[in-house]
């Protein structure tokens, strides 16, 4: 008798953890990790200098940045809104915590006093990023205009402000010690990927172990059942624009500590495109969003990027088939997401 | 009757063009002239196009930006097949071609918002990106400024000439009549035929649409045909008008024709917007472009100033129904305590 029922809790114990394998094959995390690994493999095989410590560590180096505006632009997507102006935020925030630094601050120090000096940027950028988040919540929030209306012209606002203040150049002769969060790395990990990886974790924690980020996905699946349960949408959305905001403008740190310069048109172009194809790859829509898949989909989209450049160095505009190949890849993702949505509804 | 065109998005519009064109005259007296208005109307030919063609997709309730790079891939690819077949005719076929490419690029758009039901905005950012980038790598990335000897006059043909004392001849270009006929055309449709109702009604509400029996993705494909047929079309003249071929045409405009759309009255939220309305919108955009220059703001402020007024023109509709709430909610609240 004992031993057969031992026998059974073996068989059930056993059942469960196919489950449990089951299920974890189905998310997408899994489905997104399979897919870096392919990635990353295919690219070894093509490229000999793919799979070395140098380009390794320039990838880690490079997607910080948009890996902080996808979480910028994730959590507008949370609620089913868009935030076009993070790319334009974090050049402004770069722009002026740059003039702080130097027009106000002293040219030189002594090196024990950079923290200080860091830490003092990065709170000027972050309350720059706090005010252009607000500004664009109340738009959204209060006046209740549409969320791409107003962050495209906001885009144009934020950049005319950045264009102003430049007189349309390149601002430069930034004190070295800027420098260091973009060049060096603790333990072979450069900074600005621990910074990355730090905030994920934060926002994590803000979505996924907070009151507020109850209710950003209460609101995103249903803006009406939030409402009438008693929470307050428009301080939601409100929230939720300044915690883009503040998102962008780190990035813009780090975008200017990477090249030593600040201007109002890096990354103009390309990254509001990456940053929704990474939440779409990610599978945020509204109510739901991951940001352990928003990481993954972060390295994926870095993979691809660096393995095409290697493939297509020396090529006549190769930057204008990135655009191409960029452009596709969303749509197929797309295509995608909508079959296997469908796929879920049909089992 | 007055309260109806008072309480019209319209009307704002036209108050607003009132009172810019007021300040502009103020500042230079020169601007009440019959020369001024061709300048205008001339610089806003093929804005008003582009943003017809974008009026049905906005009525639908769609954001789509992809319009611009339509226009710029149907007008340069045209133009370099053309010139390097050695090609020496007139217009007509320029516009022919280019309107058919922009039809076929923008069935792209329709399969994938109906056939994969996918979201219009980020179907159109995708291929704004891609269309741009195919256009620059595959097709072309000079600009090129030889005509065909049947269109290199094109650019000259006049509607009609006055003579103005300050600035000598001023000219309206024959392609304003191009803009009046499809003005006209796209205002019959959209009133009186049942795929213009339709647009409406889908914008009103789709779902609803869709139970009425209007065949919401037939009508939704007609929407883009005409946005890609019209972005086409203002892609052509804008060439001819500047007599270049540029590959980038029209990047970053997009802002500014949804803009136009949306202070002509169209809500984003669907179901509103007129051709008359669009019209004005665009004459908005193009008189504060003009009067920016006029008043002397440095060149690297213009994109703060157009932001900003941008800001301001789009929380208008807004801003009215809000204002209309509460005076709703003041009334009923009066009401009850007498």
């Amino acid at each position: 008798m004992k031993k057969q029922n031992n026998v059974e809790n073996g068989i059930n114990d056993w059942n469960s953890i196919v489950n449990l394998i089951k299920n974890v094959i189905k998310t997408q995390t899994f489905l997104l990790l399979t897919a870096l690994l392919i990635l990353f493999l295919v690219f070894s095989i093509f490229e000999e200098s793919f799979f070395t410590r140098r380009s390794i560590t320039s990838m880690l180096f490079q997607l910080p940045e948009f890996g902080i505006l996808s979480l910028a632009m994730m959590i507008p997507m949370m609620i089913g809104g868009d935030d076009l102006s993070i790319v334009s935020t974090a050049n402004l925030s770069a722009i002026l915590s740059g003039f702080f630094s130097v027009k106000v601050l002293p040219n030189i120090l002594p090196e024990e006093y950079s923290i200080i000096y860091i830490g003092s940027i990065f709170l000027l950028s972050m309350i720059v990023g706090c005010i252009t988040g607000l500004f664009n919540g109340i738009l959204v929030g209060y006046i209740g205009a549409n969320s791409i209306l107003v962050t495209l012209s906001t885009l144009t606002f934020f950049t005319g402000i950045s264009i102003g203040l430049t007189k349309g150049s390149v601002l430069i002769g930034l004190p070295e010690s800027i420098g260091l969060i973009g060049s060096e790395s603790i333990l072979g990990i450069p900074i600005s990927f621990l910074i990355f990886v730090v905030v994920s974790m934060v926002v994590f924690i803000i979505l996924n172990h907070t009151p507020l980020g109850f209710k950003i996905r209460m609101m995103g699946t249903n803006q009406s059942a939030s409402k009438f349960s008693g929470i307050n949408n428009k301080k939601i959305i409100i929230k939720i624009f300044i915690i883009s905001g503040i998102l962008s403008s780190i990035s813009g740190i780090l975008i200017m500590s990477r090249t030593l310069s600040a201007s109002y048109q890096y990354g103009a172009s390309t990254y509001i495109l990456l940053t929704i194809l990474i939440g779409v790859l990610a599978g945020v829509v509204s109510g739901k969003g991951s940001v352990l898949n928003v990481f993954v989909s972060v390295l994926i989209l870095q993979v691809i990027s660096t393995g095409f450049h290697m493939m297509l160095v020396g090529i006549r505009g190769s930057s204008f088939f990135k655009d191409f190949i960029w452009g596709i890849l969303l749509i197929v993702i797309f295509i995608i997401n909508h079959y296997r949505e469908k796929m879920k509804k049909l089992s | 009757m007055f309260r109806k065109i008072y309480s019209a998005n319209e009307f704002v519009t036209f108050i607003i063009i009132l009172l810019i064109s007021i300040f502009i005259g103020l500042i230079n007296p020169a601007f009440f002239s019959i020369a001024s208005i061709f300048d205008v109307l001339r610089s806003s030919i093929v804005y008003i196009i582009l943003a017809l063609g974008l009026l049905p997709v906005m009525i639908v309730g769609g954001i789509d930006i992809s319009f611009v790079a339509i226009g710029a891939l149907s007008a340069y690819s045209t133009h370099m097949l053309l010139i390097n077949n050695g090609y020496e005719g007139g217009v007509f076929l320029y516009y022919i071609i280019a309107c058919s490419i922009g039809i076929i690029a923008s069935f792209l758009n329709s399969i994938l918002t109906t056939k994969f039901n996918l979201n219009i905005f980020n179907v159109s950012l995708a291929l704004y990106i891609m269309w741009f980038g195919f256009v620059r790598f595959f097709v072309g990335s000079k600009r090129s400024a030889t005509f065909p000897e049947g269109a290199s006059n094109f650019y000259s043909k006049f509607l009609l000439t006055v003579k103005d004392p300050f600035v000598g001849n001023s000219n309206l270009h024959i392609s304003i009549l191009f803009v009046v006929i499809i003005g006209l055309v796209l205002m019959l449709i959209l009133r009186y035929t049942t795929f213009g109702r339709g647009i409406y009604a889908i914008g009103g509400d789709r779902d609803v649409a869709l139970r009425t029996g209007f065949k919401v993705n037939r009508i939704l494909t007609g929407s883009f045909i005409i946005m890609g047929g019209l972005a086409a079309f203002a892609g052509i003249t804008h060439s001819f008008l500047i007599r270049l071929f540029d590959p980038t045409m029209f990047l970053g405009d997009e802002l500014d024709v949804i803009a136009a759309v949306v202070l002509g009255g169209a809500s984003i939220n669907g179901g509103r917007g007129s051709v008359i309305g669009t019209f004005m919108g665009v004459i908005v955009i193009q008189l504060i472009h003009r009067s920016i220059i006029l008043i002397g703001i440095p060149v690297t402020w213009q994109d703060f100033i157009v932001g900003f007024i941008l800001i301001i023109f789009i929380s208008i509709p807004y801003l009215k129904t809000i204002i209309k709430e509460k005076l709703v909610d003041k009334k009923v609240a009066h009401e009850e305590t007498k």
